[in-house]
């Protein structure tokens, strides 16, 4: 069942972006965050640019997961992408984490919109393995519940060059 | 816009969700259902013709049917009590359309043919059911476009979760049901009968070791007031017709459910005599003037719930505790999806409004589930939207401009047949 809600080209455009490394390309301009929301009208998923971020964003940031988390409203849903940065061991990883961002406070009729949007995106976000549905809003406080996504307890040393 | 698709959305969506205690119906885009009545309806079995109808009676050739609060309460010789639903399901489709035709003339008034129709629908309906249900609606009542969609998810959706454990505690089954990205897990459902008219049943039985009659308001004339404990002085209506045995009861079992919901709580640790003891007394008037105070019992009733191995009557039972029936359903998953499931346990139904219910409920999962998982238990604070959240999830996904495309049209149905809704309504 679904909202009927379609994706925006340009959100497969910033997920083929935030996937791919290129050759040459300025690292500064790569997305380090891409944010989604429903468009005004409720008709489709578009990206949200003005809370989307970039690497140059958050160059030097000693906080970067922190920073990022910022960019969610409390009160209201998202989508969003993340290329996260982590440590298991002696590896370093990049992984793409899907958010779901629907806070227990939101409105009923944005936490229907967005739950029921979700499958439409996904299906337009093929081969993402890292799924974060964030509800209670003291899970994103700290990172702890992003990591046990990330690998199995203990497994992870570092997120972000933070050690964990 | 293409052929196939319902186009018109001038005139707004209907959403049926019709429960087995409760039907709530009303218009897509409101905040609340604008009926919500018993599900449960009076039969009179007519030897000839019947007589003129008056409010609240659905006729059909042989049966006439009594619903909805007013008229359902007005006793009447040879009436029978009959709920068109089992498990969930509909069993009884001449009374179910009763059901419905009572909210088009009584509620919409307005023909049925201008509204799109969403219903909510058991997570275990059959195929056979649903596509008869589909026929019905394009058949009979000649609406412009339908969909189906399951409480579970339409609860799940509510909540923001896309993902997540539906524990759904109503009149007759506690139920959980894993909802995986929109989808319900139909191997991983989980259903008990310690629910709401389990807890009646206790209450009837505490009545009768206490020796307290249950006289519904409909037998009474007057009452004078009496001194706690002492036998009530009330006068019994004359002239009353000779009701039927299950009429009786059901009229019985709405004064035991405002007793259940104004005396009964639940323990927040598994039951201790000693601590119920201490429990303070509640005191609690009978519709006939009996009046007493009830201390351990408030306690006592409701803990079958969570620990039926006490329970009276139900020996040797393989019966599950709420606890349980949740914790079992998630074993029943895939073990990836098990964080995600214990992580959103979503509490929703009117048997879930006990006082302590959800805390009890969290400490026993706190117990139960591995250490491991990041336990939430979500339940609203508000009553409404306890027992109404798969019909506000439905008004609000009805209500969207983009769901136009989703529903089966008319057209749809003429070209696709009945077959449809398995293909528009997975």
């Amino acid at each position: 069942m679904a909202s009927g809600v379609i994706v925006d080209d340009g959100v497969v455009t910033a997920y083929n972006e935030i996937k791919v490394h290129h050759a040459g390309e300025v690292v500064g301009d790569r997305y380090k965050l891409v944010m989604f929301r429903l468009s005004d009208d409720d008709k489709s998923i578009i990206v949200d640019e003005e809370n989307s971020v970039r690497m140059k964003d958050i160059e030097g940031e000693g906080e970067v997961f922190k920073r990022l988390i910022e960019k969610f409203p409390l009160n209201d849903c998202r989508y969003a992408l993340y290329d996260c940065c982590y440590r298991n061991k002696d590896t370093e990883k990049a992984d793409l984490v899907f958010i779901m961002w629907a806070p227990d406070e939101a409105s009923l009729k944005k936490k229907m919109l967005y739950a029921s949007s979700k499958g439409a995106l996904r299906k337009k976000l093929q081969g993402l393995k890292i799924e974060w549905q964030v509800n209670d809003l003291s899970d994103a406080k700290d990172s702890s519940a992003l990591i046990e996504k990330l690998g199995s307890r203990g497994s992870i040393k570092e997120l972000e060059g933070k050690t964990v | 816009m293409s052929g196939g698709v319902y186009g018109g959305d001038e005139v707004g969506a209907l959403v049926f969700d019709i429960g087995s205690f409760s039907t709530r119906a009303g218009y897509a885009g409101e905040d609340c259902p604008k009926a919500d009545f018993p599900t449960s309806l009076g039969v009179h079995v007519e030897e000839e013709g019947s007589g003129e109808g008056e409010a609240g009676q659905e006729s059909s050739p042989g049966r006439s049917f009594y619903l909805d609060t007013p008229a359902l309460h007005v006793p009447r010789a040879g009436v029978e009590l009959l709920s068109p639903l089992k498990n969930g399901m509909i069993e009884d489709w001449e009374a179910f359309q009763a059901i419905v035709d009572h909210v088009y003339s009584k509620y919409i008034k307005s023909e049925p043919n201008l509204h799109p129709v969403l219903m909510s629908e058991a997570p275990w309906n059959s195929r056979v059911k649903r596509e008869k249900l589909t026929e019905l609606m394009f058949e009979h009542y000649n609406i412009p476009a339908f969909f189906l969609c399951k409480t579970a998810v339409l609860t799940a959706f509510a909540n923001g979760r896309a993902t997540g454990l539906v524990l759904d505690s109503g009149a007759t089954h506690t139920t959980a049901i894993p909802v995986h990205d929109g989808y319900v897990l139909q191997q991983g459902i989980v259903k008990s009968p310690l629910a709401g008219d389990f807890i009646s049943m206790q209450c009837r039985e505490l009545f009768q070791e206490m020796n307290i009659e249950i006289t519904p308001p409909y037998m009474i004339a007057s009452k004078e007031p009496v001194r706690e404990g002492a036998p009530p002085n009330w006068t019994k209506k004359d002239k009353l017709p000779a009701v039927s045995k299950s009429w009786h009861t059901y009229m019985c079992n709405e004064v035991i459910q405002d007793f259940q919901a104004s005396v009964l709580q639940v323990s927040d640790s598994p039951y201790d005599e000693q601590v119920a003891a201490q429990m303070p007394t509640l005191h609690y008037e009978m519709p006939n003037g009996f009046t007493t105070d009830y201390g351990a019992e408030r306690l006592r009733i409701p803990e079958g719930l969570f620990d039926p191995s006490n329970v009276k009557g139900l020996s040797g039972n393989t019966m599950l505790g709420v606890g349980h029936v949740v914790t079992t359903s998630i074993g029943m998953c895939d073990i990836d999806i098990r964080p995600g499931l214990y992580g959103s346990v979503v509490v929703t139904g009117g048997n879930t409004l006990l006082q302590g219910f959800t805390e009890r409920l969290n400490r026993e999962l706190s117990q139960k589930a591995p250490p491991s998982m990041r336990l939430k238990l979500i339940a609203s604070n508000s009553s409404m939207e306890r027992r109404f959240s798969s019909w506000i999830g439905g008004s609000i996904l009805a209500s969207l401009g983009t769901f136009q495309q989703m529903w089966i049209s008319k057209q749809e149905y003429d070209e696709g047949g009945k077959q449809t809704v398995e293909r528009k309504c997975p």
